[in-house]
């Protein structure tokens, strides 16, 4: 309850007294702020949203979410690295400071496009491998399924388990979830590329082994991030959804 | 019709028109609003719009369209700038450039001619709203409806590439040609999209242009 006093930005306000407690909060968001780098001059008022909890307007400005977009080229970059190691089980460590939805967005954005595009020339490779017709057909449904698939799985999938998490008592956190599920998504965009050889057994082996790397990503950094035995299983499950996305994809569009 | 509520001015009217008229005709020079002259072209609306002739109206927007796309796609001294780049914009031209790229995608899909169109017609669309979403969510500064007007006017060069690949169909002069687009309809939305945005989220904002641009140059591409 103290918050919502001491957050009121009641220093700008001629003739108001702020209370004593309110310098050293004021002093210590404005480090925050200088020290999260590019900002807009109305940062005091869109915090002032966030933290009173029925201001909903904030909802419908695009303000209120630009604090899950404060991350540079350079910082992207090394998420979507990190991303490719499946033993690390840092990644939330290395996101906990400033999680963000962009790598969520477009990862799985260039995912559906991939999954679309190389889909229907690997389907045309394959039946040009084994002879059965040349003639080059564009299904556009790919595009569909491929959407459907990806942003429900990367959208679905997060929701479920931090709704999972809060009803198990442990603390989670939905963005930290999101971000680190569509991060896992990125090493499937090289193994579309990779899956464009028209060996059958190839094809099997890359997307197991491109499924195993991703799915221990995920469980090993959720393992890090939920403590307690009892929740092993959801680790697992989680494993296993991989797993199966990975499966999935190979069978519809690479098949 | 009856005059039971109106007490007609002249004892001749037959209706309201004709009231206006006598009125017109009898004192021209108390009835009428003086009428200043005719501005120079762009300078803005006419100010007698109403009464202008269609193909006045279709005209001037077709300048309108004429003068943006020059100011966009083709090289010009005002490119880098871009509160200059677009001061005039317009979404006519943007949403003529998305409808017929999408019926040339329908006329050239053998097959589900109704959903390609959708597909392009969505991707296109949406893409649009989402990069600018995008660019305003990195904290850059861009105007929504000018930043839409952009990208639509930059798709001119791959309605060009889809118009020709329509008209020949081989798969290396497809490629071709559509690369050759895809590089022009960057290299058109390249300026104002990295101006936007702080320098170091710089490829951040322009990743999802290239992104969305190599899609629909695949569609141009991969329809048959």
């Amino acid at each position: 309850m103290e918050d919502s006093y001491t957050g009121l930005p009641t220093s700008h306000l001629l003739g108001s007294v702020p209370a004593a407690t309110n310098d050293e909060n004021n002093t210590a968001k404005q480090e925050g702020d200088r020290g999260r780098g590019y900002h807009t001059l109305d940062n005091p008022p869109e915090t002032f949203e966030q933290q009173s909890a029925n201001n909903w307007r904030g909802v419908f400005s695009v303000s209120s979410y630009t604090q899950y977009f404060n991350v540079d080229t350079d910082v992207v970059i090394f998420r979507l690295i990190s991303s490719f190691n499946p033993y690390g089980g840092d990644f939330f460590s290395k996101i906990d400071a400033n999680p963000d939805l962009y790598g969520l967005i477009w990862v799985s954005t260039t995912l559906v496009f991939v999954l679309a595009a190389l889909g229907n020339l690997a389907t045309y490779l394959m039946q040009k491998h084994t002879g059965t017709s040349t003639s080059w057909s564009f299904d556009v449904g790919y595009m569909n399924v491929a959407a459907c698939a990806i942003y429900g799985y990367a959208i679905v999938v997060p929701l479920a388990y931090y709704f999972f998490l809060q009803y198990m008592g442990s603390n989670a956190s939905l963005i930290r979830f999101w971000c680190m599920w569509g991060y896992s998504l990125s090493i499937f965009i090289i193994s579309s590329f990779l899956l464009l050889i028209p060996v059958e057994a190839l094809r099997w082996l890359i997307i197991i082994l491109t499924g195993i790397a991703s799915a221990s990503f995920v469980a090993l950094n959720l393992k890090s991030c939920i403590e307690g035995n009892e929740l092993s299983v959801a680790i697992v499950a989680a494993f296993f959804l991989q797993i199966a996305l990975a499966v999935f994809i190979k069978v519809w569009f690479f098949a | 019709m009856s005059h039971s509520d109106t007490i007609p001015l002249h004892p001749s009217s037959q209706s309201d028109i004709d009231e206006i008229e006598n009125l017109i005709n009898a004192s021209p020079a108390t009835v009428l609003p003086a009428r200043p002259p005719s501005p120079p072209s762009g300078f803005g609306p006419a100010p007698n719009a109403l009464t202008e002739t269609v193909w006045d109206t279709v005209k001037r927007d077709l300048s309108r369209i004429i003068s943006n796309l020059k100011l966009v796609v083709f090289p010009n001294p005002y490119r880098e700038d871009p509160g200059k780049a677009l001061r005039d914009w317009d979404l006519w031209g943007p949403f003529f450039f998305i409808v017929f790229l999408g019926l040339t995608l329908s006329w050239s899909a053998s097959v589900k001619k109704s959903e390609v169109f959708a597909v392009a017609f969505g991707l296109l669309a949406a893409g649009a709203v989402i990069l600018t979403l995008n660019v305003l969510l990195l904290g850059g500064h861009i105007i929504f409806f000018q930043s839409l007007s952009l990208l639509g006017y930059c798709l001119f060069p791959l309605d060009v590439g889809a118009l020709i690949c329509m008209l020949k169909d081989n798969v290396i002069l497809k490629i071709v040609v559509v690369c050759v687009t895809l590089a022009w309809s960057s290299w058109a939305a390249y300026p104002f999209m990295s101006s936007a945005v702080n320098p170091r989220r710089k490829a951040l904002a322009l990743y999802p242009v290239f992104l969305m641009y190599v899609s629909v140059g695949f569609l141009i591409i991969a329809i048959d």
